[in-house]
């Protein structure tokens, strides 16, 4: 398996695909990296030379935070919205869309798995 | 859709003349505003708001992280009343 930017590629997939297994790299963002850096989008991840991965990886690494480092901006993002008390820190303290969508229905994502309400009107008309 | 970045932030005219108004004097009254679609910038850092919801107005002292959002985000419109708990049996009167 090659490696890019310290994260394991799948070796026998094209490499603009391959390279959206990294986490904060999607196919569009993979296109471009490719692009800019003058690399076959067909070639498989296991054909690349090693001065090319090496060369991926460094671009990589400069302009684009993934993995790890992503993952703990999100958090932080997250983390500052609650402290500040703003609407959407409020919807992620409690559990609810945070982006506006119904709650009267669906929902169950952020929800969770139902919770039966004894006396709601549906529940009576099965009963 | 997202605001043009041309035009910048829309920044209520009216409350940013009393928030300059204040930095001048250097004083730190509350300001009351209905301006909840107004975007919080610098400018309004330690300054504190009374920001209305409908009916109240909420109080907020605007600080670094705020910068970027909107009054009206601190603002609360809705009120939730928990659900559910048991439900007490009515005792009959005797």
């Amino acid at each position: 398996m090659p490696r890019i930017a310290g994260n394991d590629i799948p070796a026998n997939k094209r490499i603009v695909i391959a390279l959206t297994y990294i986490y904060g790299i999607g196919k569009a963002l993979s296109q471009k990296i490719l692009k800019d850096l003058n690399i076959n989008e067909s070639v498989r991840a296991k054909d690349l030379h090693e001065d090319q991965l090496s060369m991926l990886g460094a671009y990589i690494e400069k302009n684009f935070s993934i993995e790890g480092q992503l993952r703990r901006q999100e958090m932080q993002n997250i983390v500052r919205m609650k402290s500040i008390n703003c609407y959407r820190g409020l919807r992620h303290k409690t559990g609810l869309p945070v982006r506006g969508q119904r709650t009267r229905t669906n929902a169950r994502t952020r929800k969770g798995r139902k919770k039966t309400v004894a006396g709601k009107k549906s529940v009576k008309e099965l009963g | 859709m997202s605001r043009s970045v041309k035009k910048g932030p829309y920044v209520d005219s009216k409350l940013m003349q009393k928030v300059l108004k204040q930095k001048e004097i250097g004083s730190s009254e509350p300001i009351k505003t209905w301006a909840r679609s107004c975007t919080i910038i610098p400018d309004f850092v330690s300054h504190t708001f009374m920001i209305h919801n409908g009916k109240i107005f909420h109080k907020l002292f605007v600080t670094d992280d705020m910068v970027g959002h909107k009054l009206g985000e601190f603002a609360q419109t809705r009120t939730f009343r928990a659900h559910g708990g048991v439900k007490k049996k009515e005792t009959p009167h005797g």
